[in-house]
């Protein structure tokens, strides 16, 4: 009865948060920090949508392998014999002990410790100990007995992803129209991508949101939280003036942000990589960049995974070396997450470009990032001020650009979606919080 | 590896690394940088993976948290003397406990190679609880006409999962 009231009264809090968002553009700030909305979110959103899990390249060779999480569900991440892709749950069919306890490795076989059972990587039962001794001269139907995959598992662009809901939309559907956008990160070369290494992994006590609505569109706050970049000569623009123009894009339930570049520097990609650009994307791609010299910076893929185009200098008075980072915000409870955090460069860049993009990538980014950094103190800050009572009647303002900035005709922009001519806006912010109301209200 | 130079020489280093972290948790980074560290350094802290025993310690050589140039230092230093570095403004408090130093001779005339344990004590805000890093370091010290210096340090990190929200401070 407790139960039935509490999730009563928190739909009523969301269907309150909701209205106030669609028709005065503020967000009840309780949302940030509440364990009983975290609980619809984790069986309403995590549960229900496609989650990032790894990247192919990862996993390059039969056998390899990568230990990931949708909320507490561990999966592992394997290639097959043949080169097939599995995501299976990582728990023992017979007495549900973790099966494969490193995060990452080779292996044709997982063996239970615990009375060990084995599975093929393909999640096939192999091998169960004292088998007719335990179940018969005719043993265990080991088809039955298999390791659970995960519902459903689809690949787009070398990017692995997985729902545990079995009649979730196909990925591309759900990808929908910023497939156009994501193809400006993943497919500057026909080669396609490669992940740097293995992800950097941190706890940050912030709440998963927080990351995913600024990566989907917020601009704004680089003139602020990042100006010790400006000041030190990192982010090389003359004055913060210069990051108030861009585009704001709102596609399928996702975003980004397209910003401006010096015209023919290409964010100084080398030239093999603007050569194999120009080939690899398609004509009106092209054509938008090169017209508008813009590229797109910051884009969120609901619901928590990240991607950031970006261009550092690394060292005192050097030029700037262009970068894409990719990551996943992954709810770990109420107001707290894991982050973790990869680099990807064209396979076939220069050996010292890989290197000098991985460079200003962990400069700027990451646990490390002097941007990041104070990323991770403006998001820990907003969650720990969300926990208490006020936060419950505390509305804050995303009403950036509403009623005042108009879309972009459709003829004078040659992507999907909707587009926004101005940077500092909350459209797409606005855009992440009503699916993410949809959901929830779902 | 045990202690396998002169005395004298195992006191120099002794003292300089108590000297650094002095440096480090008094936030006199400028100084650290100008007065502990050779133009040339290699500054390193490699991602850790929890991977099988047969397999090694689990350290990336692709994937780092740090991998810093004398002049990627200086610019993490100048950033943090603006007054916008909200990541360490106000500053975290921190400690560095450096224990169990071992030293050896370096692969060059004038270095020595040397191992040390780091406990890094960090409390930030009014937090009721702290972040604890724990590392093994691995250091070149070259010793010039101004005394010993970092020439390299790579931080072995005794975690798969960094459990502060930033590494705004240095090791």
């Amino acid at each position: 009865m407790i139960e039935e009231t509490r999730a009563q009264e928190t739909y009523e809090v969301l269907r309150e948060a909701k209205r106030a968002l669609d028709e005065e553009s503020k967000l009840l700030a309780k949302v940030y920090n509440e364990p009983a909305i975290f609980e619809m979110e984790a069986q309403k959103i995590f549960q229900k949508t496609w989650i990032f899990l790894a990247h192919e390249s990862e996993i390059p060779w039969p056998g390899d392998y990568v230990l990931r999480r949708i909320i507490d569900d561990s999966c592992i991440v394997a290639r097959d014999e043949d080169g097939q892709i599995h995501v299976l749950f990582n728990m023992c069919r017979h007495r549900g002990m973790q099966l494969c306890r490193s995060d990452a490795g080779n292996a044709s076989h997982f063996r239970c410790p615990y009375h060990g059972y084995t599975y093929k990587n393909t999640g096939k039962l192999n091998g169960v100990p004292f088998q007719k001794e335990a179940y018969g001269p005719e043993g265990l139907d080991k088809d039955e007995w298999a390791m659970t995959p995960a519902p459903r598992v689809e690949i787009y662009e070398g990017m692995i992803f997985a729902s545990l809901d079995p009649g979730v939309q196909p990925l591309e559907e759900h990808i929908g129209d910023m497939g156009w956008y994501l193809d400006f990160y993943l497919k500057k070369s026909p080669a396609g991508m490669e992940v740097v290494g293995p992800p950097q992994r941190w706890v940050m006590h912030a709440d998963w949101k927080l990351a995913s609505e600024n990566f989907i569109g917020d601009g704004y706050h680089t003139q602020s939280t990042h100006m010790s970049t400006i000041k030190a000569g990192i982010m090389r623009v003359k004055s913060p003036a210069y990051l108030k123009d861009g585009v704001q894009i709102l596609a399928g339930s996702h975003g980004c942000l397209f910003m401006g570049f010096k015209p023919g520097s290409y964010f100084n990609y080398p030239q093999s990589i603007v050569d194999t650009m120009k080939e690899s994307l398609n004509g009106a791609q092209v054509a938008l960049i090169e017209e508008n010299s813009v590229l797109p910076l910051n884009a969120t893929i609901f619901p928590n995974m990240s991607l950031l185009h970006s261009s550092m200098s690394i060292e005192p008075g050097g030029r700037s070396v262009p970068y894409v980072t990719l990551r996943v915000w992954q709810p770990m409870g109420p107001g707290k997450m894991e982050v973790w955090s990869w680099c990807l460069v064209e396979k076939d860049a220069p050996e010292d470009f890989k290197r000098a993009s991985n460079r200003s990538y962990l400069s700027t980014f990451g646990a490390s990032g002097t941007l990041e950094q104070d990323d991770a103190e403006n998001w820990s800050g907003t969650t720990r001020v969300a926990a208490g009572a006020m936060s419950g009647s505390h509305y804050l303002n995303y009403s950036a650009g509403a009623g005042q900035v108009d879309p972009i005709p459709e003829d004078e922009w040659a992507g999907p979606g909707t587009a926004y001519p101005k940077n500092y806006i909350d459209f797409a912010q606005r855009h992440f919080w009503q699916t993410y109301f949809d959901h929830l209200m779902a | 590896m045990m202690i396998e130079t002169s005395l004298e020489t195992y006191w120099e280093v002794y003292s300089f690394l108590m000297r650094e972290a002095e440096l480090l948790d008094e936030r006199r980074e400028r100084e650290w940088l100008e007065s502990c560290i050779t133009e040339d350094v290699e500054y390193l802290m490699p991602v850790r993976e929890n991977r099988e025993r047969s397999e090694g310690a689990g350290f990336s050589d692709e994937s780092f948290y740090f991998q810093e140039t004398h002049g990627s230092l200086e610019l993490r230093v100048r950033r943090l003397e603006t007054e916008y570095a909200w990541a360490e403004d106000p500053p975290s408090r921190t400690r560095h406990f450096v224990t169990n130093v071992r030293v050896a001779e370096g692969d060059e005339d004038g270095e020595v190679a040397v191992k040390s344990n780091l406990l890094l004590y960090r409390s930030r805000g009014s937090e009721p609880t702290a972040d604890i890093l724990s590392a093994e370091r691995r250091d070149v010290l070259r010793k010039q006409e101004d005394g010993w210096r970092l020439r390299k340090r790579e931080i072995l990190l005794d975690h798969s999962v960094v459990m502060t929200h930033n590494l705004s401070v240095f090791f």
